[in-house]
C-alpha cells in the first residue's frame, strides 16, 4: 500500500445468515488504476462492489476511501451509502423512469445543493463529454441500451468521485456492441484518469480494461496481478482453467524429472510439462496447454505425437482444429484448413501446466 | 295444551262438519270436494311449494303435523321477505308459474295479488270458521291474529315510565324528551311493507293523535329499522328503551328466554295483523294447496299456531292466551284487527304512498 | 392458445354472459314498469323519479363523502404501511404479512354487525369504555364513522397493489439514488413514491369506485340515522313503493354504471401506462432494509391499533353475540352465555343448507369459475388481436356493476330464458351470478399465471408437432397448476365472502350464507345472523389457513 492508494479494503468478511460470501478479502486501488473484480458466479465479486458501495453489511474488516474509513468492523463505523460518495454503473443502468436523461444526471448535484447554472453546465458538459448532449430531454425508455449505459456513467462521474464502481458495465450490451463499448470504456476511463473498480465474469474484458485483475473464488481472492501475469502465470488449476481457452487433459504422472513432470492420459498419450504442484507419481492429475500453445507440425519428433484430427472450423481470423485423443477432445489453431486424418501435434512441455 | 292425535275420528268429524256447514250455508260449489277427495287428489300431485314470510322455525311446526297427516305430499317451504316474495311471485308467474300458495304478513301486497287476479277461490269447512274481516272474497284468508304493541327494556325503563295506551305513549316521548331522545325504534315505513302498513292503520284509527304521534318521534328523534327482529335486539341491548308497533307475538317469543323485554297491549286501541294466505290461479299443485290452506285454518293447525309457532289463532273456537279468544277476554272492544280487503289498497296507490312518506319524513326528520 | 373455433365460442358465451344480464338492467331502466310485465312501455319517467326524489341526492352525496373519504384514508395509509412492510426492518414483518390482508376475505355485512354489537352504543367495547372514561365519544351510526371505517377496512386493498409495485420496483434504481448522495427519505420521496405513483394512482380509482359501490357497511350501520348510499338507496326502493320499483332499481343501477364504467376504463388506461414504468424496470438485488431505528415501535402500534380497530373489535364482536343470548348496558354476559344460536342454525334444514350451499360454491364452484377463467384466458394468451381485445373490455365490465344489481339481472336471465329455466333453483345460477361478477378479479389472477409460462416453452411444443390445443394442454396449463391452485383458493374465498349477488337470487337450493345473512338482518334474525357470521368467517379462515399452507400468495 502506498499513498497513492485510494481505495482498500481490509479482511473484509460477509455473510448471508450462516451463508459466508466473503471470507476475508484484501485488496487495494490505486488513484488512476483499473481494477477488475473477476470471478465465476457466487464467487463474491458483485457482493464485494455492493459493500464497498455500502449497499451489503460486512460483519468484519474495513474499507477506506482516499484515507477516510467508511467502514470498520471492530471500530463500529458504517458509513451510509449516501454518504461514501462514490459512482457507482449499475449492470442494469438503474435509471430512473420518471425523470428525463438531464434530471438523471443532474440529480446527485442537486442533493449536494449545487446552484442551478453549474448543475446546467455540469449536466450538459458530462452529457456532450459521453456524447449523449443532443439526449438531455428524452426519457430513458425512450434510449438505446448503449445509449442508457452513457447516461448512467455520466450521473456517476457528475459529481466527480474519488472512485468510480462498475458493475458488470457490459453485459446488457449485444455482442457486437461490446467490443466497441470495452475500448470506448477504457480510453473514457483513461483520459479521464479515473480510479475504477470493474466486476465482470467475462475474462477477456477483464484483461482488456484493466491494470490489474483480482480473481475471486468461493469468497476469497485465488490471485491477483496484471493480466499478462494472470494468463501466463496462473498459481492454481482454477486460475488457469478460468483465464483463457485451455486443452485439459486427465491423466496419472508416470515419471518426474527436475521441474517437470511426465503425465499419461488414457494410457496411450504421454506429454511432459510443467509441475505446478506437488503431485507425485501415480497420482492423478490435469494437464493444462492454452489452445494457441498447441500446434500442429509436419512430423514426428521430440513432444510430438500422432493423433486423429475429425475436423476444422473457419473463425474468420484463424482455423480451430479438434483432434479426438481417446475421449479427450483437443483444440489447436492454425492458419489454413485441413483435412481431417492422422496429423502430428507438438506439445511443448513449457506451455503444459501439470497441476 | 295438547290434543290427542285421533286421525280417523277426526277425518269423519271434519267430514261432517263440512257437509252440515255446507248443507246449512247452502253455497258450496258442486265441485267442492271432501277432505278424503281433496287429500287423495293432492297425494297424487305429491308436492306443494309454499313461499312464506314466517320464519322456518315457527312454519316448520305446521309443516311437519302437515305431514304427518298426508305423507303423500312433499311441502317445500321458503322463506323470505315481504316484498321479496311479492316480486318473486309476480316474475316467476310472468315467466310460467310460482308457488302455490303464498302466505305473507304484508297484507296490502297480498291483497294486491288476489285483487290483480293472481288467486283462485277456495270454500271448505274450515274457511267458514274464519271471522267476516278475515274472508275476502273466499281467495285471501287471515290465517293468524297478531296484536301490535310496544315493547320495552325491563331493566332500564321504570315501572311508571311504561305506557298503557297511544296517549300514554306520546305523553311520555313529549315530556321526557331529553331522556328518550335516540333511543325510540319503530319501523321504517319506507324500507318495510308492514311497518307502512301499520303506520296508515294508525292514522286511520288515531285520528287526530296521530299527528301528535308524528311530531313525537320528531321530537326523540326515532330510530327506524326494517323489522321487529333488529329493534327487538337494540331494545334488549339497551341501545334503544322502547319500540312501537312491534309484532307482539314475536316480542312475546323473545321475552320468554330474555328478562329484558317487556310488552305492552295499548288499552285505548290495538292493531292486529292476520297473515294473509291465498292459493295461486297457476298453482301446480291446486289440491295441496287447499288440503294445505285448511290444514292451516283447522282447529289443529290453528292450535300448533297459537301454542309452538309463537304466533296467535284466529279461529274463535280456539281456547288459549295466544289466540283472538284469549286477547278478547284481555283488551275486549280495543282490538282492531285489520280487515282484508280493498280498504288496504288505498295506501299502494304511488301518488297517495309517497305523499304519505313525505309528510311521515317531514315529521320524523324535523329535527 | 386455443384453436380459432373453439377460442370464437368462447368468447361469443362470455360476451353473452356478461352482456346479456346487462343489458336487461339497461333496458330494464328505460321501462315504465317490471320488464316482464305487459304494461310496460318505454319511458323515462324512471329517471325522472329517482332525479326528483330528494333521497337519491342525498344517497348521491353521501355515496361521494364515502368514495372521497375512504380514498383520503386508505390511500396514504395503505401506501405507508405497503413501504413499511417491504421496504424497512420493521420486526414481525413476517407474521403480519397474512393479518393485513384479512379484511379483504371477510363480509362487509358481517364486519358492520360486528362493529354494531362492539362499537355501538351499548355495544362490549363501549360499555367497557363508558365505564372507564365516562362517555363514549364516537358514534358508529354517523356518516363519519361509515367512512373511516370504509377508509380503514380498505387499507388492503391499497396496501396489496402498492407493495406488488414496491417488490417489483428494482432496488438498484433505489441503490442508484443513494450512492447519489440520496437519504433513505429522499429516496421514498425522489424515487420510491413517484416509480409507484402510477400503481397509487390505478389504486386510488379502484378504492374511489368500490366506495361507489359500497353495500353491507351502510346497509348495517347506516340504517339507524337514515344515512343513504346509492347501493342502499337501490335496495330500498325495492319497497320504496310497496309494489317492485325494477325500473327504479335499473335507473339507480344505470347511473352507478355511468360514473363506474368510464373509472373502470381509466384504470385500465392506468394500468397501460405503470406497465411502461415496469418495463423499465431493473435487476432485483437483495436489498437491505430500511433501519427504523425507535421509530418501529411507533410504526408497530400504528399497526397493531389499526388491526385491532379493523379486525379484532368487529371480529370478536360477532364470535361474542353469537354465544350470548343478550347484551348490552347492565348484563353480565357470563350469566346468559348459550350455545342455542348455533343449535338453531344446525336444527334448522335451511340453514345447513346454506352452509353446504357455501362450501360447495366456494370448492367446486371455485374450481369450475377458475376453469372457466382459464379457458377466456386460453382463448387471449398471447395472441394480440382484436379478439383478445375485445375480451378485455368484457372482462373488466362486469366490475362496474353492482353486485346487488347482477345479481337481480342473472335472476331474469334464469327466469326468462327456457333452457335455464329448469336451473334457476339450483346453485348453477347463484355460481354463474358470482362467476361474471368476479370475472375481472378472476381473469387477473389466471392472467398473471400464464404470463409467468416463457413463450419459448409453448413455441418448443408447437415446433415439435403440437397444435395449439395440445400446447395449452401439455404445457401451458402443467406449467401453471400452482398458479391455478391459488386461484382456486382466491376465487373460494371470495365466494364465500360474497353477500350481495345472491340476494335475490334466494330460493330454496340456492341458499348461501352470504346472502342469507343479509336476508335474515332484514328479518331481524340477529341471533342466526350471528351465528352464520362466525361460521362464515370459520370457512373463510379455512380458506386462507389452506393458502397459507399451500404457500400461495395472497398478492401476486
Amino acid at each position: 500500500m502506498t499513498d497513492k492508494t485510494i481505495l482498500s479494503v481490509d479482511n473484509l468478511a460477509l455473510s448471508y445468515g450462516s451463508n459466508p460470501i466473503l471470507k476475508g478479502v484484501s485488496m487495494h486501488l490505486r488513484r488512476g488504476e483499473v481494477v477488475s473484480l473477476l470471478g465465476p458466479s457466487g464467487s463474491g465479486k458483485t457482493t464485494l462492489l455492493r459493500a464497498v458501495a455500502g449497499l451489503e453489511q460486512p460483519h468484519a474488516g474495513s474499507v477506506t476511501i482516499a484515507g477516510r474509513t467508511i467502514y470498520d468492523g471492530a471500530g463500529g463505523i458504517d458509513i451510509p451509502a449516501e454518504k461514501r460518495d462514490l459512482g457507482l454503473v449499475f449492470q442494469s443502468y438503474a435509471l430512473w423512469p420518471h425523470k428525463t436523461v438531464f434530471d438523471n444526471v443532474a440529480y446527485p448535484l442537486k442533493l449536494r445543493k449545487v446552484g442551478q447554472g453549474e448543475i446546467a453546465e455540469r449536466v450538459q458538459a458530462a452529457l456532450k463529454n459521453l456524447g449523449l448532449g443532443h439526449l438531455a430531454e428524452r426519457y430513458p425508455h425512450q434510449l438505446s441500451g448503449g445509449q442508457q449505459q452513457r447516461v448512467s456513467i455520466a450521473r456517476a462521474l457528475v459529481y466527480n468521485p474519488p472512485v468510480i464502481l462498475l458493475d458488470e458495465p457490459l453485459s446488457n450490451l449485444d455482442a457486437k456492441m461490446r467490443e466497441e463499448a470495452r475500448a470506448w470504456l477504457r480510453n473514457l476511463i483513461v483520459e479521464m484518469q479515473l480510479s475504477a473498480l470493474v466486476v465482470t465474469h467475462d475474462q477477456s474484458e477483464a484483461m482488456a480494461m484493466s491494470d490489474r485483475i483480482l480473481l475471486l473464488n468461493g469468497g476469497v481472492i485465488e490471485q491477483q496481478g496484471s493480466p499478462q501475469e494472470m494468463y501466463s502465470q496462473p498459481q492454481t488449476y482454477f486460475v488457469a482453467d478460468f483465464m483463457g481457452s485451455n486443452n485439459i487433459l486427465k491423466g496419472r504422472i508416470v515419471e518426474i524429472r527436475d521441474g517437470e513432470a511426465c503425465v499419461e492420459v488414457d494410457g496411450q498419450l504421454r506429454l511432459w510439462g510443467r509441475r505446478r504442484s506437488d503431485a507425485a507419481i501415480g497420482q492423478e492429475v490435469k494437464a493444462v496447454l492454452r489452445v494457441e500453445q498447441l500446434r500442429l507440425a509436419d512430423g514426428p519428433g521430440e513432444h510430438r505425437v500422432a493423433i486423429d484430427l475429425a475436423t476444422s472450423m473457419f473463425l474468420g481470423d484463424r482455423f480451430e482444429y479438434v483432434f479426438h485423443a481417446g475421449d479427450t477432445l483437443l483444440r489447436a489453431w492454425g492458419s489454413r484448413p485441413e483435412a481431417a486424418g492422422q496429423r502430428w501435434l507438438e506439445f511443448p512441455p513449457e506451455a503444459v501446466w501439470v497441476f | 295444551m295438547t290434543f290427542p292425535f285421533q286421525p280417523a275420528r277426526r277425518r269423519l268429524g271434519f267430514l261432517i262438519a263440512a257437509t252440515c256447514v255446507g248443507l246449512a250455508a247452502g253455497s258450496l260449489p258442486a265441485h267442492a270436494q271432501s277432505t278424503a277427495d281433496l287429500a287423495a287428489a293432492a297425494a297424487k300431485e305429491g308436492k306443494l311449494v309454499i313461499y312464506g314470510v314466517t320464519d322456518n322455525e315457527q312454519a316448520n311446526h305446521l309443516i311437519r303435523e302437515f305431514r304427518v297427516q298426508y305423507p303423500a305430499v312433499q311441502v317445500e317451504y321458503s322463506n323470505m321477505s315481504t316484498t321479496e316474495l311479492y316480486n318473486r311471485f309476480i316474475s316467476e308467474s310472468a315467466a310460467g308459474a310460482s308457488a302455490d300458495v303464498t302466505w305473507s304478513s304484508a297484507m296490502d301486497l297480498q291483497v294486491k295479488l288476489v285483487n290483480d287476479g293472481y288467486a283462485q277461490p277456495h270454500k271448505s269447512a274450515e274457511t267458514a270458521k274464519l271471522p267476516e274481516w278475515a274472508n275476502w272474497k273466499n281467495e285471501a284468508f287471515g290465517t293468524t291474529y297478531e296484536p301490535i304493541g310496544i315493547v320495552y327494556n325491563k331493566r332500564l325503563v321504570p315501572a311508571a315510565d311504561v305506557p298503557q295506551s297511544h296517549a300514554d305513549f306520546i305523553r311520555l316521548l313529549t315530556t321526557q324528551a331529553d331522556k328518550y331522545k335516540g333511543k325510540v325504534t319503530t319501523y321504517d315505513p319506507e324500507k318495510s311493507g308492514v311497518g307502512f302498513m301499520l303506520v296508515t292503520q294508525d292514522k286511520q284509527v288515531n285520528g287526530a293523535g296521530f299527528a301528535d304521534l308524528l311530531k313525537a318521534f320528531g321530537g326523540v328523534s326515532v330510530r327506524v329499522q326494517g323489522a321487529t327482529g333488529t329493534m327487538m335486539e337494540r331494545i334488549a341491548s339497551g341501545e334503544n328503551l322502547i319500540g312501537y308497533n312491534l309484532n307482539a307475538a314475536y316480542a312475546l317469543t323473545r321475552a320468554q328466554k330474555d328478562p329484558s323485554i317487556g310488552i305492552v297491549l295499548p288499552k285505548d286501541y290495538t292493531l292486529v295483523l292476520s297473515r294473509v294466505m291465498f292459493i295461486a290461479k297457476g298453482a301446480r299443485h291446486p289440491n295441496a294447496a287447499k288440503l294445505w290452506l285448511d290444514f292451516v285454518l283447522s282447529k289443529k293447525g290453528q292450535e300448533i299456531i297459537a301454542s309452538k309457532a309463537d304466533l296467535y289463532a284466529i279461529r274463535p273456537d280456539v281456547e288459549g292466551d295466544t289466540t283472538a279468544s284469549g286477547l278478547r277476554k284481555q283488551l275486549g272492544d280495543a282490538l282492531r284487527p285489520v280487515p282484508i280487503g280493498t280498504g288496504l289498497l288505498t295506501y299502494l296507490d304511488q301518488a297517495k304512498r309517497l305523499d304519505f312518506l313525505k309528510q311521515w319524513n317531514a315529521a320524523v326528520k324535523a329535527k | 392458445m386455443l384453436q380459432t373455433l373453439p377460442r370464437r365460442a368462447v368468447v361469443a358465451l362470455l360476451a353473452l354472459s356478461v352482456f346479456f344480464p346487462l343489458g336487461l338492467v339497461l333496458w330494464q331502466s328505460v321501462l315504465s314498469g317490471p320488464f316482464f310485465m305487459p304494461s310496460a312501455q318505454l319511458s323515462l319517467e324512471s329517471f325522472v323519479f329517482i332525479f326528483e326524489d330528494p333521497d337519491f341526492w342525498m344517497a348521491t352525496r353521501n355515496t361521494l363523502i364515502i368514495a372521497v373519504g375512504m380514498s383520503v384514508i386508505a390511500i396514504p395509509l395503505g401506501a405507508v404501511l405497503a413501504f413499511i412492510m417491504v421496504r424497512t426492518d420493521l420486526p414481525g414483518r413476517r407474521w403480519l404479512e397474512t393479518p393485513i390482508l384479512i379484511p379483504i376475505f371477510v363480509s362487509p355485512v358481517v364486519l358492520g354487525f360486528g362493529y354494531v354489537v362492539s362499537l355501538g352504543p351499548v355495544g362490549f367495547f363501549s360499555v367497557w369504555f363508558e365505564a372507564l372514561f365516562g362517555h363514549v365519544p364516537w358514534n358508529i351510526y354517523s356518516l363519519a364513522a361509515i367512512v373511516v371505517i370504509a377508509g380503514l377496512t380498505h387499507v388492503p386493498h391499497v396496501y396489496l397493489y402498492s407493495s406488488s409495485a414496491l417488490r417489483n420496483l428494482g432496488s438498484d434504481v433505489e441503490e442508484a439514488a443513494r450512492l447519489s448522495g440520496a437519504s433513505p427519505f429522499r429516496v421514498a420521496r425522489d424515487v420510491s413514491i413517484p416509480m409507484v405513483s402510477p400503481a397509487l394512482l390505478y389504486v386510488g380509482v379502484l378504492v374511489f369506485f368500490l366506495g361507489f359501490e359500497i353495500f353491507g357497511l351502510p346497509l348495517i350501520l347506516g340504517d339507524p340515522e337514515g344515512h343513504l348510499v346509492l347501493t342502499t338507496y337501490l335496495y330500498k326502493l325495492t319497497n320504496k313503493l310497496g309494489t317492485p320499483s325494477y325500473h327504479l332499481m335499473a335507473a339507480v343501477a344505470t347511473c352507478i354504471i355511468a360514473v363506474t364504467f368510464p373509472l373502470v376504463l381509466l384504470q385500465r388506461a392506468l394500468l397501460k401506462s405503470a406497465q411502461r414504468f415496469v418495463a423499465m424496470k431493473g435487476k432485483s438485488a437483495r436489498q437491505r432494509p430500511l433501519a427504523l431505528g425507535p421509530w418501529k415501535w411507533v410504526a408497530l402500534a400504528v399497526i397493531a391499533l389499526w388491526l385491532l380497530l379493523t379486525i379484532v373489535v368487529p371480529v370478536s364482536g360477532v364470535a361474542l353475540r353469537s354465544v350470548v343470548s343478550s347484551w348490552g348496558a347492565g348484563i353480565n354476559l357470563l350469566e346468559v352465555l348459550t350455545l342455542d344460536h348455533f343449535r338453531a342454525v344446525f336444527e334448522e334444514d335451511v340453514m345447513i343448507r346454506s352452509i353446504l350451499n357455501s362450501i360447495l360454491i366456494g370448492t367446486f364452484g371455485g374450481a369450475l369459475a377458475v376453469g372457466g377463467y382459464l379457458l377466456v384466458g386460453l382463448a387471449t394468451h398471447r395472441k394480440p388481436d382484436g379478439l383478445s381485445r375485445l375480451v378485455d373490455y368484457i372482462v373488466l365490465t362486469p366490475r362496474a356493476v353492482p353486485g346487488l344489481m347482477a345479481g337481480l339481472a342473472v335472476f331474469w336471465v334464469f327466469l326468462f330464458v327456457p333452457f335455464l329455466a329448469p336451473l334457476r333453483s339450483t346453485l348453477f345460477s347463484v355460481w354463474f351470478a358470482y362467476a361474471v361478477v368476479w370475472l375481472a378479479y378472476g381473469m387477473r389472477l389466471i392472467q398473471s399465471a400464464l404470463m409467468q409460462v416463457g413463450p419459448e416453452l409453448e413455441e418448443a411444443g408447437r415446433l415439435v408437432g403440437a397444435s395449439r390445443a395440445r400446447v395449452s394442454l401439455d404445457i401451458t396449463v402443467p406449467l401453471i397448476r400452482n398458479g391455478l391452485l391459488g386461484a382456486w383458493l382466491l376465487v373460494f374465498m371470495i365466494f364465500e365472502r360474497e353477500y350481495s349477488t345472491g340476494v335475490y337470487l334466494l330460493s330454496p337450493g340456492t341458499e348461501v350464507i352470504g346472502a342469507q345473512i343479509v336476508s335474515l338482518w332484514a328479518s331481524g334474525a340477529v341471533d342466526v345472523v350471528a351465528a352464520l357470521s362466525l361460521i362464515n368467517m370459520l370457512l373463510v379462515g379455512t380458506g386462507l389457513a389452506l393458502a397459507l399452507r399451500f404457500g400461495v400468495k395472497l398478492h401476486d
